[in-house]
C-alpha cells in the first residue's frame, strides 16, 4: 500500500487507490482547525486586542461563513492530493503535477485563510515570531518564488517525485509557501498599515510576473525536461513534449486565473471602501450646511 | 605533541591522498564514459536475419540496413510502458533532425507477441510514432533465436489465470540495439532520454560511410518503407 502519491512504473489505470496518508494529513489539518476555532471562540476572539475584537478582523469577512471556506480549501487540497488527480501528478503527467500545483500552492492556501476566525491565534511564541517574519511580504514573496523554482528544477523533481517522502516533501513545500505568499493579502494579522489595497494589488501583480521564467523554460523547451514524465508509461498517448507545453500553459494560465481573481475581489473591495467613506463624508457635510 | 616535519608530512600525505582519491575520481569517469550515451557493446556484424514486414515480403536485416544506422528493437505493441515510451522518444527526436541525418537510420520493429500484433496493428500503431519505422513478424521461436543470438533474453509471456489468459503482458528486453559503422554496437536501455538520442543520433550517422551522391544534387533518396509502401518525405 502506498502512503503518499509517488511516480510509479506500472501503467496507468483508472481502478481507484487508497492513499491513507493523504487521509490523515487532510484529517490533521481538519481536527487543528476545529480545535483552534473552539479555543478561539471560547476566549471571545479578542483577546483584550480591540482590533481583533471587531467581527471582521482578519480577513474582513464576517466570522458565520469562515468554516465553509475554510473546508473549501480543505476540500480543493484533498482533491490534489489524493487519487486520481495526486497519482497522475505524481508519475504520470506532468500538466495534472502543475494542476496540482495551482491547486495547493495557489487556490487551497487562500482558501483556508479565509477561513482562519476572527481573534488572535494562540500559535505559541516561536511559531508567532516566525510567521511574522514569514508573511512580511517582501519576504513571502521571494520564499514562495524561490519554492517555485525550486520544486521545479528537474533534478529536484526527478530526484523526489520517486518517493513517497519525497513527493510529500514537495506537496508541503507548496502549501506552506502558498500560505505564507497569501498571508499579507488574506490576513491583516499582524497589522500592517503600510500594506493596503494599492500594494496587495501590487504585490500579486509582481507575482504574476516573476513565476514568468518557469512557464517560459518548460513551454519552450526543446525537449522533455523531467525524467519523471519522460519516461513514465504514456496515458492516452499524449507524448512527453505536449504534455510539458501543456504543463507550462497551465502554470501560467492557473496563476493569472487566480491572481486576478483575487485582484479584481481587492479591486472591488477598495472601490467600496472609498465610495462608503466618500458617501460618509458627503453625509458629514451635509449635515453641518445651514 | 608532533613536531613540524611531522606536521607536514601528515599534511602532504593527507593531500597526495586527496589528489590521488580525485585524480582516481576523474580517472576512473574518464575510463568508463565513452563518446556516446549508449552502453557500447563488444564489436561485431550485424545479425543476418530474414522476418517479414506489414505487407508480407521478406525483409533482410542486414541487406536493408547495410551502410545505414539501425536501430532494433524486440517489444509489442501492447505494451504499456517501456515500448510506446522507446518509440515515442525516438520518433520525437528523428522529426527534430536534419533530414540528411534522419535519412541514414532505420527503425526496425520486431513483434515479440505476434499472435496480437497483426500486420496492420504493427503497421497503425507504429505508424503513430513515425510512419518511417518498419515492423517485422515471424514465428516466436526465430524471434526468440534471434534475440538469443544477439544476448538478449528470450521472450516470457505471463498471463493472468483471472482472466482466462485474455489479457497477457509480454516480457521482453528493454533496450535498443543500435548497430553503426566499422561493427559498432550500442545498447540504449529503459531510461535513454531523448536528450541522449539527440546527441547520440548525428554523431553515430556521421560516422557512415557516405553514399553514392550524398551531398549533391539529386542525394540518395531513403530505401522504400515497407511500411507505407512509399518513401517517407522530407518535411
Amino acid at each position: 500500500m502506498q502512503w503518499w502519491c509517488a511516480a510509479q512504473s506500472s501503467a496507468w489505470t483508472w481502478s481507484w487507490q487508497a492513499y491513507p496518508g493523504v487521509w490523515l494529513f487532510i484529517l490533521a489539518i481538519g481536527l487543528a482547525y476545529w480545535r483552534r476555532s473552539r479555543r478561539w471562540s471560547r476566549a471571545g476572539g479578542a483577546d483584550g486586542d480591540p482590533a481583533a475584537a471587531s467581527p471582521t478582523a482578519g480577513t474582513g469577512l464576517p466570522p458565520r461563513g469562515r468554516p465553509a471556506w475554510f473546508v473549501a480549501g480543505l476540500l480543493c487540497l484533498w482533491a490534489a492530493l489524493d487519487w486520481p488527480i495526486g497519482a497522475l501528478g505524481a508519475g504520470y503527467l506532468a500538466g495534472v503535477h502543475m494542476l496540482q500545483f495551482v491547486l495547493i500552492a495557489l487556490v487551497s492556501p487562500a482558501l483556508l485563510l479565509l477561513g482562519i476566525p476572527p481573534g488572535r491565534p494562540d500559535l505559541g511564541r516561536r511559531t508567532a515570531m516566525a510567521l511574522k517574519v514569514g508573511s512580511q511580504p517582501l519576504i513571502a514573496l521571494i520564499l514562495f518564488n524561490l519554492i517555485i523554482i525550486v520544486t521545479h528544477l528537474p533534478a529536484v523533481v526527478d530526484s523526489l517525485m520517486v518517493s513517497q517522502f519525497g513527493s510529500f516533501a514537495i506537496d508541503v513545500l507548496w502549501l506552506a509557501g502558498g500560505i505564507l505568499f497569501w498571508w499579507p493579502v488574506v490576513l491583516d494579522r499582524p497589522a500592517r498599515p503600510y500594506f493596503g489595497y494599492p500594494m496587495k494589488i501590487g504585490y500579486l501583480i509582481l507575482a504574476t510576473i516573476v513565476n514568468a521564467g518557469t512557464f517560459l523554460y518548460l513551454t519552450f523547451s526543446e525537449l522533455p525536461v523531467y525524467a519523471t514524465y519522460e519516461l513514465a508509461p504514456p496515458v492516452y498517448g499524449l507524448s512527453a513534449r505536449d504534455d510539458q507545453r501543456i504543463a507550462g500553459i497551465l502554470m501560467k494560465v492557473g496563476t493569472v486565473a487566480v491572481l486576478w481573481t483575487a485582484i479584481s475581489v481587492l479591486f472591488y473591495r477598495w472601490y467600496r471602501r472609498e465610495s462608503v467613506e466618500a458617501q460618509t463624508t458627503a453625509g458629514g457635510g451635509s449635515d453641518d450646511a445651514p | 605533541m608532533l613536531g613540524w616535519k611531522t606536521r607536514a608530512s601528515w599534511r602532504a600525505g593527507s593531500l597526495a591522498t586527496f589528489l590521488v582519491v580525485i585524480g582516481a575520481a576523474c580517472g576512473t569517469s574518464v575510463q568508463e564514459s565513452t563518446e556516446y550515451r549508449g552502453v557500447l557493446l563488444e564489436p561485431g556484424g550485424r545479425p543476418e536475419f530474414r522476418l517479414a514486414d506489414v505487407n508480407g515480403e521478406p525483409y533482410s536485416f542486414r541487406k536493408e540496413t547495410e551502410d545505414q544506422l539501425a536501430l532494433l528493437f524486440f517489444g509489442y505493441t501492447h505494451c504499456p510502458d517501456i515500448c510506446p515510451v522507446h518509440m515515442a522518444g525516438i520518433a520525437a527526436v528523428l522529426r527534430d533532425l536534419p533530414w540528411a541525418v534522419r535519412d541514414r537510420i532505420r527503425v526496425v520493429f520486431v513483434s515479440t507477441d505476434p499472435e496480437r500484433d497483426t500486420p496492420e496493428r504493427l503497421q497503425e500503431w507504429l505508424g503513430g510514432f513515425d510512419p518511417s519505422f518498419i515492423g517485422l513478424r515471424g514465428e516466436m521461436d526465430e524471434v526468440n533465436r534471434i534475440q538469443a543470438e544477439l544476448g538478449l533474453p528470450t521472450t516470457v509471456r505471463t498471463e493472468d489465470p483471472a482472466d482466462g489468459g485474455a489479457a497477457y503482458e509480454v516480457g521482453h528486453a528493454a533496450q535498443v540495439l543500435v548497430f553503426g559503422a566499422d561493427g559498432v554496437r550500442l545498447a540504449y536501455p529503459f531510461g535513454t532520454r531523448q536528450a541522449d538520442w539527440k546527441r547520440d543520433l548525428p554523431l553515430l550517422v556521421s560516422r557512415l560511410p557516405p553514399v553514392d551522391g550524398e551531398g549533391e544534387a539529386g542525394a540518395r533518396r531513403p530505401a522504400p518503407n515497407p511500411n507505407r509502401g512509399c518513401s517517407p518525405k522530407p518535411a
